[in-house]
């Protein structure tokens, strides 16, 4: 459990900073398992920021978020540094942000949380039903969460995100300050989910997608939260040449699928913000898990673990694999 | 005519290996399936694994790409990337269930007429043998 006290110390230090101008961290959410993005500007603002399990949002997301407008003649850009709080996915992300060359280094300030699962809010929805706790903590190998005064415990594997579950970067790669101690790696993946789903044939793999395809509402959602979609004009609406047509029907959910999972090959750090924001429940981590996999299989690449590295597909090795050319 | 399915497949030629190697086969009077239809590109490494989403989503059964051998691009490292691409490409069609042998991928270069020609025939064979795509091709809408 992160000292809550330990954590405003340290993020009014950081804000207080002359050479930052802002931090993005998560407060108190109103209602529900989930805490809210909150964004600071001043130390006073410090006091209302927690982290928890409930903290699940990808603060990552916010950082390529910030509009630049062009500035009036005379005024100077604002070029000082954003504070970033980041579990160990999150922090995959600012570095795979970095890796493409979103920002340089010392664009920001990354305060590291270690961290030991987040609250999967369906699965806890299931479980207690559409309450809000007043305290979530992770005790040993069980989950504590209090409503209305009653404490409960649960398994981790009934409340946490499935990506906790197989988390083997629970401490952050990068940080600059770190609240708390490190925590030990709990879990591992070993990608059986993504070797079950290929037992199935061709025809058995389309009938699943076409259900879970067909259920697709374009919302976007899944594009807009994601720490790695920030280009400034998405193909998926560009009209000139328009890869995808708006109608929401099964080709062109299909297509827009297939375009926002292959934009993440080799980028996706799995934070799974892509499913949890998803309103209609598509799994769409299986699609991202599948490249994760064959990216680690075929290229020994993984996303978001080396600042130095150059992205996957603008990078070439002669000896790449030729499985399927003739 | 026959009712027999006879499949379209849409073939991305590098225009200074593959494209020469299917002028080859053609000055050289090889026979090859018709049912080749060929696009071609600057470098194999033009091909966004979009054309190819797109292809499949406007009627073709097959979809063929073709480049130069490695170390022979013409831009020297376009078809590294494009191998590349293309491996995950094919993979990622594969999980959502579009059969592995509607999309190939090989390496012709301008001496290779007779490669090409048996080349375009596997890939008939084989997605003749799969039948017509109609998974998530687009219907005819008319506004």
């Amino acid at each position: 459990m992160v000292d809550q006290g330990e954590l405003r110390q340290k993020a009014k230090e950081v804000i207080s900073r002359e050479d930052v101008r802002r931090l993005i961290g998560w407060k108190r959410g109103t209602y529900g398992f989930e805490a809210a993005p909150a964004v600071i500007k001043d130390p006073s603002e410090a006091d209302e920021l927690v982290f928890d399990p409930t903290c699940v949002q990808n603060p990552a997301s916010f950082v390529t978020l910030e509009e630049k407008p062009p500035l009036p003649r005379g005024v100077e850009p604002d070029l000082r540094k954003v504070g970033v709080f980041a579990k160990g996915c999150d922090s995959r992300a600012l570095i795979q942000q970095m890796v493409e060359q979103a920002y340089e280094r010392d664009h920001i300030v990354v305060i590291g949380i270690p961290c030991r699962g987040v609250i999967d809010h369906r699965k806890a929805e299931k479980l207690f039903g559409d309450v809000t706790p007043d305290l979530v903590e992770i005790s040993g190998d069980k989950v504590v969460i209090e409503i209305g005064g009653e404490k409960r415990e649960v398994a981790r594997e009934d409340v946490l995100m499935a990506k906790c579950l197989r988390c083997r970067y629970p401490n952050p790669l990068i940080s600059d300050v770190l609240v708390g101690g490190e925590v030990e790696k709990f879990a591992d993946d070993d990608f059986s989910d993504v070797d079950e789903f290929e037992k199935k044939s061709p025809a058995e793999k389309w009938e699943f997608w076409e259900k879970e395809f067909s259920k697709c509402i374009r919302c976007y959602s899944c594009r807009n939260v994601c720490p790695m979609c920030y280009c400034p004009e998405c193909v998926v609406t560009r009209l000139k040449p328009q890869w995808t047509r708006r109608s929401v029907d099964l080709s062109e959910n299909t297509s827009y699928h297939i375009e926002r999972s292959w934009h993440l090959a080799g980028r996706c750090i799995e934070c799974m913000e892509c499913e949890r924001v998803c309103p209609m429940d598509i799994p769409i981590m299986t699609l991202n898990r599948k490249l994760t996999r064959d990216v680690k299989e075929l290229f020994s690449y993984e996303p978001g673990t080396d600042v130095e590295a150059s992205p996957l597909l603008t990078s070439y090795n002669p000896q790449d694999p030729e499985e399927y050319i003739m | 005519m026959s009712d027999e399915f006879e499949p379209t497949i849409i073939a991305f030629l590098c225009n200074w290996c593959s494209y020469a190697g299917a002028d080859l086969a053609g000055t050289s009077r090889i026979h090859y399936p018709p049912n080749v239809k060929i696009i071609r590109v600057m470098c194999s490494g033009r091909v966004n694994p979009l054309f190819l989403m797109n292809a499949l989503q406007q009627g073709a059964d097959g979809v063929l790409i073709s480049g130069c051998h490695p170390g022979d691009c013409h831009y020297l490292e376009g078809n590294y990337y494009s191998r590349r691409r293309f491996v995950l490409m094919h993979r990622l069609l594969e999980h959502i269930g579009v059969h592995p042998n509607r999309v190939h991928m090989s390496w012709v270069s301008a001496s290779e007429g007779e490669k090409f020609k048996e080349v375009v025939s596997e890939v008939r064979d084989k997605v003749k043998e799969i039948g017509p795509m109609n998974q998530f091709g687009r219907r005819q809408i008319n506004w």
